[in-house]
């Protein structure tokens, strides 16, 4: 390999990303739409439904839900190993309960009613995983820990080929200024080269800060030899709370939660959120209670608890107490905290939620043109990397080139209609929602491969348009609402979702007409380059990408 | 595209040794490093900890990016191997010194 560092790096971008575009495009997409998981969540729960629903409900009795939430779980996971509960408020007026019985068995969850413990069963709640969905895809594939580490792995690919980019593209401020539109293959390179600069410090802090959210799991070598492999002693030590206690095997009755909820509520003077109790029915017992944040004060700053109490959980004494705003831990928790918030957004208000939402959406369209940039270049040129077998490469590549980025578009809009479409009724609903996606995305992947590259890009480009712009009346078929409706009663949350699919929809016929109109050019652009070869446009081209 | 006209001469096996010696030989060297950086870094032991984890991603491009730059495969894995081996060695001096926690 006697290459120079520049030609080395180029083969690493090009080879090292083209396998993992899709991937990456596809935490690129659904994470920026995760950006909104609230206000699409509030949309796929059918705000009037919920209106309606909780109208003549009385408000949430966090005691009782506290009361009936202890002796579910006593009933139901009297050997779990932790226990925890999300109280009811008014936005989520239901109790969820969760347990697990080993630490590393999956967490259970259930949902029950506050004032009567009993399961809620099926509600005519339009059950969904909402906005969610999105997140989940974006840092697991709804693959669990197999998801996690290949998700771990692009992020990796990704940084790799942001800096392996930067020595590629060594002009690099001149390109920022440089788009020569209507160049083909040059005009690929240039939005690319664009996108990429224009929001390369956005990529990098996305991509560091998540890599860095899940750092216990990807990098626990330091922390597992210093603390002989036990992370939850790192944890507590690190946030400067008391270490988790060691199991006893003494059997000793929880005492009744609802008094460390008055306990807590009192220190602190706000609403208590989440109990979780760690090693529940065993003297070792400790139950920690989570309060509620204010929106507000969380939205301006970057770290800093909302408060929380740690109990005895069988004596009811208090063992810490961390007050809201409170800042625990030096320079290297704050900074890990910042980073957290910096990657999930939770600074800011919808300012900045609509900065990420435009930077992701550029990272996304940073990957789909090198993506494109690459079978571009290939279909003008054949670079017969593969031998005999190129062509159908090719071809693998053309196909995963659809379906991965106009085919998960075309999936991701699809869910909101799923949403709408599936029966109210349907036992697991929300499980169904998430499989149809999948579905829809697999058919992507189908149809293009049945079609010739062009007319996949086109059809659906075209189609994903369509379940865009009618997204409003889909929902007023099925619902009665609309995004007039909601912006009359002042829902911006609602209207937002069904403005931003339109908008959505425009770009994406824009996206069909461009395609359509290089499909009809191109026997001609063809004839035209074979008149002229080596253009000097080539030849720069050929210098500066590979 | 000079790069890329290169991949197929290059025997399979050097690319597949390489890809490896970043992915993995990379990944032990990263993890050698944030142990030995954790008994140096002269702070808290958790606050040590974590500064060498949030250090540890852009130490592994490092290295990935290096694998990549070095003239033969056979390079690459000795520059992720002998350094492991060296840190390690020295963190299992610290380890047995001061013993696990601090």
């Amino acid at each position: 390999m006697k290459n120079t560092f520049r030609q080395s790096m180029s083969w690493l971008h090009t080879w090292g990303s083209l396998w993992f575009a899709w991937i990456l495009f596809a935490v690129f997409f659904t994470g920026t739409l995760g950006v909104f998981d609230d206000a699409i969540s509030h949309w796929m729960r059918d705000p009037l439904a919920v209106t309606a629903a909780s109208e003549g409900a009385p408000p949430p009795d966090r005691l009782q839900a506290a009361k009936v939430g202890q002796a579910f779980l006593e009933k139901n996971a009297p050997k779990a190993e932790f226990w925890s509960m999300g109280l009811p408020n008014e936005e989520n007026t239901k109790l969820r309960v969760f347990w697990r019985d080993t630490p590393q068995a999956e967490f259970q969850d259930r949902e029950l009613d506050p004032v009567t413990g009993e399961d809620a069963g099926p509600s005519k709640e339009r059950k969904t995983e909402g906005g969610h969905h999105f997140v989940h895809m974006h840092f697991e594939f709804h693959a669990g820990d197999a998801g996690i580490w290949l998700v771990g792995v692009a992020a990796m690919v990704m940084l790799v080929a942001l800096v392996s980019g930067i020595v590629v593209h060594k002009k690099i401020f001149v390109d920022f200024f440089t788009f020569r539109p209507g160049k083909g293959q040059r005009s690929w390179l240039d939005s690319h080269n664009a996108l990429s600069v224009l929001t390369l410090p956005f990529q990098f802090m996305i991509v560091y800060t998540g890599v860095v959210a899940f750092a216990s799991i990807y990098m626990p070598a330091a922390a597992m030899v210093r603390y002989n492999g036990d992370l939850d002693h790192f944890f507590a030590d690190i946030q400067e709370r008391p270490a988790p206690r060691q199991m006893q095997n003494v059997a000793a009755p929880v005492t009744p939660l609802p008094d460390l909820v008055t306990a807590a509520e009192e220190r602190i003077g706000r609403e208590a959120r989440v109990i979780s109790v760690s090693h529940p029915g065993d003297a070792s017992a400790s139950a920690r209670i989570f309060m509620r944040g204010d929106e507000a004060e969380m939205a301006s700053r970057l770290r800093g608890s909302n408060g929380s109490v740690q109990f005895d959980a069988v004596s009811g004494e208090i063992l810490d107490t961390e007050m809201p705003g409170e800042i625990r831990g030096a320079g290297a928790f704050s900074t890990f905290q910042s980073m957290r918030a910096l990657h999930f957004v939770t600074f800011g208000g919808y300012t900045i939620k609509w900065l990420y939402f435009i930077c992701g959406m550029a990272g996304a369209a940073m990957l789909a043109t090198g993506a494109i940039l690459f079978m571009v270049k290939r279909r003008k040129k054949p670079a017969g990397e593969f031998g005999a077998s190129t062509a159908r490469v090719y071809r693998v590549v053309d196909a995963l080139n659809v379906s991965g980025i106009a085919g998960l578009m075309l999936a991701s809009i699809g869910y909101f209609w799923i949403n709408r479409l599936v029966p109210v009724a349907l036992p697991e609903r929300e499980t169904w929602e998430i499989g149809l996606f999948f579905a829809l995305w697999f058919l992507t992947l189908v149809h293009a491969s049945l079609r010739p590259t062009m007319r996949g890009w086109v059809e659906q480009l075209a189609a994903t348009a369509f379940l865009c712009l009618a997204l409003p009346l889909i929902n007023m078929l099925t619902t009665g609402d609309n995004f007039a409706a909601a912006l009359a009663r002042g829902d911006g949350e609602a209207a937002g979702v069904e403005l931003t699919a339109m908008a959505s929809g425009l770009l994406c016929i824009v996206a069909a007409r461009f395609v359509h109109r290089k499909s009809l050019q191109a026997p001609q652009a063809a004839k035209a380059r074979a008149g002229k070869p080596g253009s000097a446009v080539e030849a720069d081209v050929e210098a500066e990408a590979a | 595209m000079k790069s890329a006209s290169i991949a197929p001469q290059r025997p399979r096996l050097a690319i597949f040794s390489r890809v490896s010696a970043a992915v993995f030989g990379g990944y032990l060297l990263t993890s050698a490093c944030i142990v030995f950086l954790s008994y140096i870094i002269p702070i808290r032991t958790a606050e040590a900890v974590l500064t060498a984890t949030l250090l540890s991603f852009a130490l592994y491009t490092g290295a990935v990016i290096w694998v990549f730059a070095a003239p033969t495969a056979g390079r690459a894995w000795a520059g992720m191997l002998l350094p492991t081996v060296a840190l390690g060695l020295a963190s299992l001096g610290f380890y047995l010194a001061t013993g696990s926690t601090a």
